[in-house]
């Protein structure tokens, strides 16, 4: 690492850290500042993204000052932990509890089995049929599509295993499976 | 915080809904998420590792390809039986010149180098550690490619726990700063668990994204051959792999690789050649591939694919090619943190941990949930914290048996050394409680990373060759007397405002 090196990074930690602290005391005091030291924090962190894509480049830039901000941010909550005041309890500490469903077996495995198995058929054919039928050059449309298949699947499971309405959620995977596997499979060609 | 709300208000209904499927997939998932974390933590040091584990190889800032060359050369000499081979040219994060050769079937034969300056073979590789742990967060040890299905479908789950996490913390962003300790253990842990997950939320979104896509290719890649390609995987992968010389057995000498290197260093003059995958070395059909790295790019970098005559083939297109390519080729490096030199390496370790210290979090607010209700789940309880600290003990003891037995101990003997520490630490819960089980194994481990150290320095010295094995033992060294000190420690933390 050279000096030069030095300098950028530490640069760039500094217009993240400014902006985690201006919007930390936009937090801690709602005056009039309120709203200028929310702005400023947004526009320190804008600039230190600007910054770090001259510097490194504009993928490179975006993914290093990316991650600093995530780890400044965390490290200033992290250096202004309080003890908790156990007589006077906040408001937002009233927090909601999960919903108390009613333990039945046959649900919890067909919840199981459409958070997993079919949901993971139907992101995968929502993917298959972006990379097959979507136009573009195929390695790009393969990617693109590839990389929908976590996102749809995570997405599907997070919704299976929280909707109350089980059979809606089973319908609804089962038809976007059979339309989007079997357009991909009637095309049948990436080129 | 107070003030007017800028962000909509979320049903309660909705929010209950949404705490009770990201509550039930956390649960199931926990360990296996929390092992992904540990492990991919650790496996961002992996270049790192390995260099500690041999420091007494020797350092080469860059070689010549006359040198590139005579390595290629000499590691043909040595392993003729060779069916592919990877010269690993210096790079900043891995300054050493290595030849590794293997048969058709790598378990079959494979062989190991480390070169000078020159390209002479001077020492076998040790990299059994760094290869233990990689493997460890790509498949977890099992056999292909079920590994890396499973390391998928973890993906997938954290990435949907990530998601079901969002939407039932609506009061997410309002609370961004606030984090209190003391008072219930279940209030402690939801502000930790919430807070840790708000900052990090960018990298843990990538991560999960990048490792489960990483995960599932195999995955993907085969519905989609069977959709498109009557289920052949190869003409789908082919689209990706570039151009191949034409195929011919007959029997050639090794190639001068000189000219090859003339070719990229003309073509991309910034570009700076990381390796070099030979395919059928002693065919006349011979496949090369030079991978050239442009600086300032998240990229695994071009390759150019040479015949053995040394004439080119043309580019896989990496860095040339579509967005489609693009993309693909900053997966890796962008899942791993290998783009941005030692300190976004040392961030991804620490916002990785911090990904294993949500997991734990989360579970630490179920059971305090169900300590609250009256229904204690002390076995739970009890398993749950000897499996998150069995980890460290588990891999300080994986460490000193590389370095205390012989380089060709059996390949499954650091599996074995790794299962048998968990499997142990696992028997506590059936005569110790939770606080004692956390005590005890942390300060087991923190205790074996010291010794680990103390067995680093007695076979290598102090400052070994390479530089960057002193800074691994300092960092241990930090792991182990925080883990000793979280046990009799208590911060001050400032009463509330």
């Amino acid at each position: 690492m050279t000096p030069v090196d030095l300098f950028h990074g530490l640069t760039a930690e500094a217009l993240a850290l400014a902006g985690a602290l201006a919007l930390r005391r936009a937090w801690i005091k709602p005056d009039g500042l309120r709203p200028w030291l929310i702005a400023g924090g947004w526009l320190l962190w804008l600039v230190a993204v600007l910054f770090g894509q001259g510097v490194w480049g504009s993928v490179l830039g975006i993914a290093i000052v990316v991650s600093l901000i995530c780890m400044t941010g965390a490290l200033v909550v992290l250096s202004n932990v309080e003890r908790r005041n156990v007589k006077t309890r906040m408001p937002r500490e009233a927090a909601l509890e999960p919903s108390d469903r009613k333990r039945v077996m046959w649900r919890g495995w067909l919840r199981g089995v459409l958070a997993g198995p079919l949901a993971g058929m139907a992101a995968l054919g929502v993917g298959l049929a972006i990379a097959i039928c979507s136009p573009g050059p195929p390695q790009t449309r393969m990617v693109i599509g590839g990389l929908l298949v976590p996102f749809l699947w995570a997405g599907g499971m997070a919704w299976t295993l929280s909707d109350n309405k089980i059979i809606r959620a089973t319908c609804v995977l089962v038809g976007v499976a059979a339309v989007s596997l079997g357009a991909a499979f009637l095309k049948g060609s990436i080129a | 915080m107070r003030g007017q709300p800028i962000w909509p208000r979320i049903a309660p209904g909705f929010v209950r809904a949404m705490l009770a499927g990201h509550s039930a997939l956390g649960l199931a998932f926990a360990a296996l998420i929390w092992l992904v974390c540990f492990t991919g933590s650790v496996c961002v040091f992996t270049q790192e590792f390995a260099r500690w584990e041999q420091p007494v190889a020797p350092l080469s800032a860059a070689v010549t390809p006359e040198a590139a060359n005579t390595a290629f050369q000499e590691g043909m000499k040595r392993m003729p039986w060779a069916h592919d081979a990877y010269i690993g040219l210096p790079t900043q994060a891995m300054p050493r010149l290595s030849i590794r050769a293997s048969t058709h079937e790598p378990s079959e034969r494979e062989g190991d180098w480390v070169a000078d300056a020159n390209g002479h073979l001077l020492q076998p590789t040790q990299d059994r550690w760094s290869d233990f742990q990689a493997r460890l967060h790509y498949e977890l040890h099992l056999p292909r490619p079920w590994g890396g299905y499973l390391i998928g479908l973890i993906g997938v789950a954290l990435l949907s726990s990530i998601i079901s996490g969002v939407l039932s913390h609506p009061r997410a962003f309002k609370d961004a700063f606030s984090l209190r300790m003391g008072g219930a253990k279940r209030l402690q842990e939801a502000d930790l668990h919430n807070r840790l997950g708000l900052w990090g939320l960018p990298f843990y979104l990538v991560v999960s994204l990048t490792g489960a896509f990483l995960g599932l290719t195999t995955l993907i890649v085969g519905v989609l051959a069977l959709a498109v390609f009557k289920g052949d995987v190869k003409q789908a992968y082919a689209l990706f792999l570039g151009p191949t010389p034409i195929d011919n057995p007959a029997a050639a000498p090794p190639p001068d690789l000189t000219r090859m290197f003339a070719y990229v260093k003309a073509d991309a003059p910034r570009a700076e050649v990381r390796y070099i995958m030979v395919e059928h070395p002693f065919e006349t059909g011979g496949r090369f591939s030079f991978n050239a790295s442009t600086p300032g790019k998240i990229s695994r970098g071009e390759t150019y694919v040479f015949a053995a005559d040394g004439t080119s083939a043309g580019v896989l297109g990496y860095e040339k090619g579509t967005l489609g390519q693009k993309i693909l080729s900053g997966v890796a490096p962008i899942h791993f943190g290998w783009f941005g030199g030692p300190v976004v390496k040392f961030i991804y370790a620490i916002l990785g941990m911090g990904l294993a210290s949500i997991t734990s979090s989360g579970v630490a607010i179920w059971m305090a949930r169900r300590r609250d209700k009256g229904k204690p789940a002390e076995t739970w309880e009890r398993l749950w914290a000897a499996f998150v600290w069995s980890q460290p003990l588990a891999y300080a003891v994986t460490a000193s048996a590389v370095l205390l037995t012989p380089p060709d101990s059996a390949d499954d003997l650091l599996l074995s050394v790794w299962g048998g520490v968990t499997l142990a630490s696992m028997l506590l819960p059936i005569v110790m409680r939770p606080k004692l089980i956390s005590v005890t194994l942390r300060s087991l481990g923190g205790g074996l990373l010291l010794g680990l150290v103390g067995v680093h320095v007695w076979r290598f010295g102090i400052v070994p060759v390479d530089p960057v094995a002193l800074i691994v033992d300092l960092c241990l060294v930090l792991i182990a007397v925080s883990m000793v000190l979280s046990v009799v420690w208590r911060p001050h933390v400032k009463p509330h405002r």
